[in-house]
């Protein structure tokens, strides 16, 4: 619970930067829910992959 | 305890225009309790201005410092050699530590980071509430330890009004009447006579009405040697 409103904490954060909030999440999942993960852990790769690399890396 | 909040990013950054070297200063003191300005607060908002002022394009240097009171003289005097280093100050201190900043550093422009909102505690973990307006008179004496000044919306001496309802404010459900509590302790205490007794009009001229304020204390003031004064 509370892991999760400071997930949603530093998500804002980010949103005031300028960098997209969706770049950090939290789920919760048990021990006997690989195939949840494995999709999860999908999504997520697509999401990022979506958004981009930060822009404040150096190129 | 002094309770703020911190100023929104987008305010922050119209505030600091077009400075490059910014000093971003908290203070260790109430600030912290109230995770507004203290050390981690500035450490969260610094990360947070270099990367947005990096994002705009005009890369922001920003170093941090937290002191241990930034209303007071002999906290903030270290800084003086530093300070000539930046282009501002922006100060994570209640509104007394960014005038004290002000006030001792003139040539430096330190800039407010924190809205400073009101005298009061922490309730529980996370909320605030208010509970003290420094009148410069404190009735609480008469009112149960409950202070109508700060908590009545109305600030009513003879409470409560007829907007009382079930024990909540008219003004809105989520605030307790505070003549409510009033008299609710004062049944508790056996202390309702004291209740019963008309307030007169109060001496506003000891709160803000009267000026801004000051106390001296003679027997505390050092004298100066040189002048005798
Ligand atoms: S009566 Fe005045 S001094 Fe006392 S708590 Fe209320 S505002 Fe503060
Ligand atoms: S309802 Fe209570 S707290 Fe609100 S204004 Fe009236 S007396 Fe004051």
């Amino acid at each position: 619970m509370n892991a999760k409103r400071r997930v949603r904490y530093v998500a804002q954060l980010l949103d005031q930067i300028g960098l997209e909030g969706e770049r950090v999440a939290m789920a919760n999942i048990s021990s006997a829910m690989g195939a949840q993960f494995a999709e999860l852990v999908t999504d997520t790769t697509e999401r990022l992959r979506e958004l981009g690399p930060s822009p404040l890396k150096e190129t | 305890m002094i309770v703020g909040e911190q100023k929104p990013l987008d305010e922050v950054m119209e505030l600091l225009g077009d400075a490059r070297k910014v000093l971003l200063a908290g203070c260790g003191t109430c600030v912290t309790v109230c995770f507004a300005g203290g050390e981690k607060e500035v450490g969260i908002l610094a990360s947070q201005l270099r990367m947005r002022s990096k994002l705009e394009g005009h890369a922001m240097e920003v170093d941090e410092v937290t002191v241990q009171r930034q209303c007071e003289w002999e906290f903030i005097d270290p800084l003086a050699s530093r300070l000539k280093d930046y282009d501002v100050v922006l100060s994570l201190a209640c509104g007394i530590g960014i005038q004290g900043m002000n006030e001792r550093f003139p040539s430096t422009i330190t800039l407010p980071g924190v809205n400073t909102t009101f005298l009061g505690i922490p309730e529980k973990q996370g909320v605030w509430e208010e509970r003290c307006q420094a009148c410069g008179d404190c009735i609480l004496a008469v009112t149960a330890g409950i202070c109508p000044i700060a908590r009545c919306s109305k600030q009513l001496l003879n409470g409560p009004c007829g907007g009382s309802q079930n024990g909540v404010c008219e003004i809105d459900p989520d605030t307790p009447c505070a003549w409510q509590l009033i008299w609710d302790r004062a049944r508790e205490l056996g202390t309702v006579d004291k209740l019963l007794e008309i307030q007169k009009p109060k001496d506003w001229s000891k709160s803000r009405d009267g000026g801004p304020r000051k106390i001296v204390r003679e027997d505390l003031v050092l004298i100066d040697e040189q002048t005798g004064d």
